[in-house]
């Protein structure tokens, strides 16, 4: 997990960086700490046209239908300079309030793709739901796929292209999963105490305590 | 008076006269016998011109219409067409002396001539023409030009012969015609032919070129009508065997017919033991087959409907982000020449070298 800022390994339960002290009230700062109000697919850029949109749309419903705890948030727009999309990113998935989303679809299980085609760069940020599951090499993968596309200008293109190789993503990472839910959540588990450590190789060398079950009757 | 109307008068009395005097002429006084000028002529032999200058009937004349003429009842069978088809005086054998190039071993040349019926031209101009037909056809013709009257030796049969001669290389027809005689040409097919082209219808292409060739005169006209014609059946021959892929020629045709027999052979062996083995399964292996595709099929539509669902855990907040925790790749695609394997390691902007 890294700082957003200065792109330096943090502690998985860090309130602000280490390094550079960054944490969302700094992007506050920047970009307002008010709540932002918008749709999935925010094109404030300009860079769809009508059709390019639909497909988009449907490649993001897409994902929707076959994961339904999570969504597909995309915003194009400009920002500046390429390091501060990453921050960007951050902050809108905090900040943001998606009016076409249900309620019951927190932004934890956000997957946010921003566009600045001026600075010509993207990023994708995603919540807490996926934490355990994405990390930075998937996402800079699935934008891997769409950078021919967006070199050439072909944003619709690209971003369909991103979200279809997220999907594949997203599919490997829930068989995962549901074989070997530990693997994921040994990762957002806060660390282990050295007594801890201790007592988890001890019990791996005995036979685990069987715990009588409710239907056996127990001896007097 | 003026000169035209003296030319228009002087015409018309002219006409006039003209038309006077032939009138007068238009039936001209015959000479006549003076008294005893007849007899003294007569006394004095013959006389030039007496039959037709008497009004005596003519003696033969007077005969024929006296007694009819008497009709030859005579008891001759009429002759049969191959006594009409054979030439009055039959030559005879092929002289033994002309055997080896007839008889003797494959001839090196398409037309068949060594005792020189066709003059120089004609061979030349028909051997050009078979030359032809071989580049531009899978079987060769070869032709043996023989005269009409004369007979094969007893010793020799066409069909031994074409066996002998023509059961290697590359497919042949072999006609021998009888110059002057088409009727009594003979075709037969090299052995690699036999099987694929029916006598039937080796028959029809001899018969169609011997009608084209009895519609000329001229015994070499004939041949060359003959000829053309029995190229245009073998064409359909290749058509009719589905052969219109060009031969290699000579040995090299036999090698490669060797070969691909015996690869076809191996194949065929290869396959008939398989092919024995599965057909009774055949059923049985079209209904698995058909169930695997459908199970395929299902399944396919059941994954692209089937839901995936993520544990949810409980994930401590960081940086002070209540829903994200700002974890993410940004790639830049301000350039071709800055591609996503160079920017996978994200160092921060301080670490990168200028």
């Amino acid at each position: 997990m890294k700082c957003p800022r200065c792109v330096q390994r943090i502690h998985r339960a860090a309130s602000s960086c280490p390094h550079c002290g960054f944490s969302l009230g700094d992007a506050d700062g920047r970009y307002g700490s008010e709540e932002v109000r918008l749709r999935c697919l925010t094109d404030s850029a300009g860079i769809l046209r009508r059709g390019e949109r639909e497909r988009v749309e449907s490649a993001m419903e897409r994902i929707s239908q076959r994961f339904p705890q999570v969504f597909v948030a995309i915003y194009t727009g400009s920002l500046g300079e390429v390091s501060n999309l990453r921050q960007f990113g951050f902050w809108l998935l905090n900040r943001s309030a998606f009016e076409d989303l249900p309620p019951d679809k927190p932004n934890e299980a956000g997957i946010l793709i921003s566009i600045d085609p001026e600075s010509k760069a993207a990023g994708m940020v995603f919540g807490y739901l996926l934490d355990p599951f994405l990390d930075e090499s998937d996402t800079f993968d699935c934008l891997s796929r769409a950078h021919a596309y967006w070199l050439e200008g072909r944003y619709a293109d690209g971003i369909v292209r991103a979200l279809a190789h997220l999907e594949n993503v997203l599919v490997k990472k829930s068989r995962h999963a549901r074989r070997d839910p530990e693997h994921f959540q040994r990762k957002v588990l806060p660390p282990a105490m050295m007594g801890d450590l201790v007592r988890r190789i001890r019990d791996g060398h005995r036979a685990p305590a069987r715990l009588p079950q409710p239907d056996e009757e127990v001896a007097p | 008076m003026k000169p035209g109307r003296i030319l228009a008068v002087w015409l018309f009395a002219l006409g006039i006269a003209t038309a006077a005097r032939s009138a007068s002429f238009s039936e001209p006084v015959l000479p006549s016998w003076a008294d005893g000028e007849r007899e003294a002529m007569e006394e004095g032999g013959w006389i030039a011109g007496s039959i037709l200058l008497t009004d005596d009937p003519i003696p033969e004349e007077t005969a024929a219409e006296e007694s009819p003429p008497e009709t030859a009842e005579l008891d001759i069978a009429e002759p049969t067409a191959e006594e009409i088809a054979e030439p009055e005086e039959p030559d005879g054998e092929i002289p033994e002396s002309f055997w080896p190039e007839y008889f003797g071993q494959r001839p090196e040349s398409f037309l068949v001539d060594p005792q020189d019926l066709l003059s120089s031209v004609d061979f030349r101009d028909r051997l050009a023409f078979l030359n032809y037909h071989a580049g531009d056809s899978n079987i060769d013709l070869f032709v043996y030009l023989i005269k009409g009257g004369q007979e094969f030796p007893g010793e020799v049969r066409e069909e031994e012969l074409v066996e002998r001669c023509f059961s290697t290389g590359r497919p042949a027809a072999v006609v021998f015609y009888f110059l002057g005689a088409p009727q009594r040409s003979m075709i037969s097919l090299s052995p690699s032919l036999t099987d694929a082209v029916s006598s039937v219808e080796q028959r029809r292409a001899l018969d169609s070129s011997v009608m084209q060739a009895l519609e000329k005169t001229d015994p070499v006209d004939q041949f060359e009508a003959f000829l053309v014609q029995m190229s245009i059946r073998i064409y359909w021959m290749e058509r009719m065997m589905g052969s219109e892929r060009a031969e290699p020629s000579g040995e090299a045709y036999q090698v490669a017919r060797r070969t691909e027999e015996g690869e076809s052979h191996g194949l065929r062996d290869k396959i008939q033991p398989v092919l024995a083995t599965v057909k009774p399964h055949l059923p049985v292996g079209l209904v698995v087959l058909s169930a695997m595709i459908c199970g395929w099929v299902a399944n396919f539509v059941l994954r692209r409907r089937v839901r995936y669902r993520f544990p949810d855990f409980d994930v401590e907040q960081r940086l002070g982000g209540e829903h994200a925790a700002g974890i993410g790749a940004v790639i830049s695609f301000a350039s071709a020449s800055l591609p996503p394997a160079s920017q996978r390691d994200q160092v921060p902007d301080y670490l990168r070298r200028m």
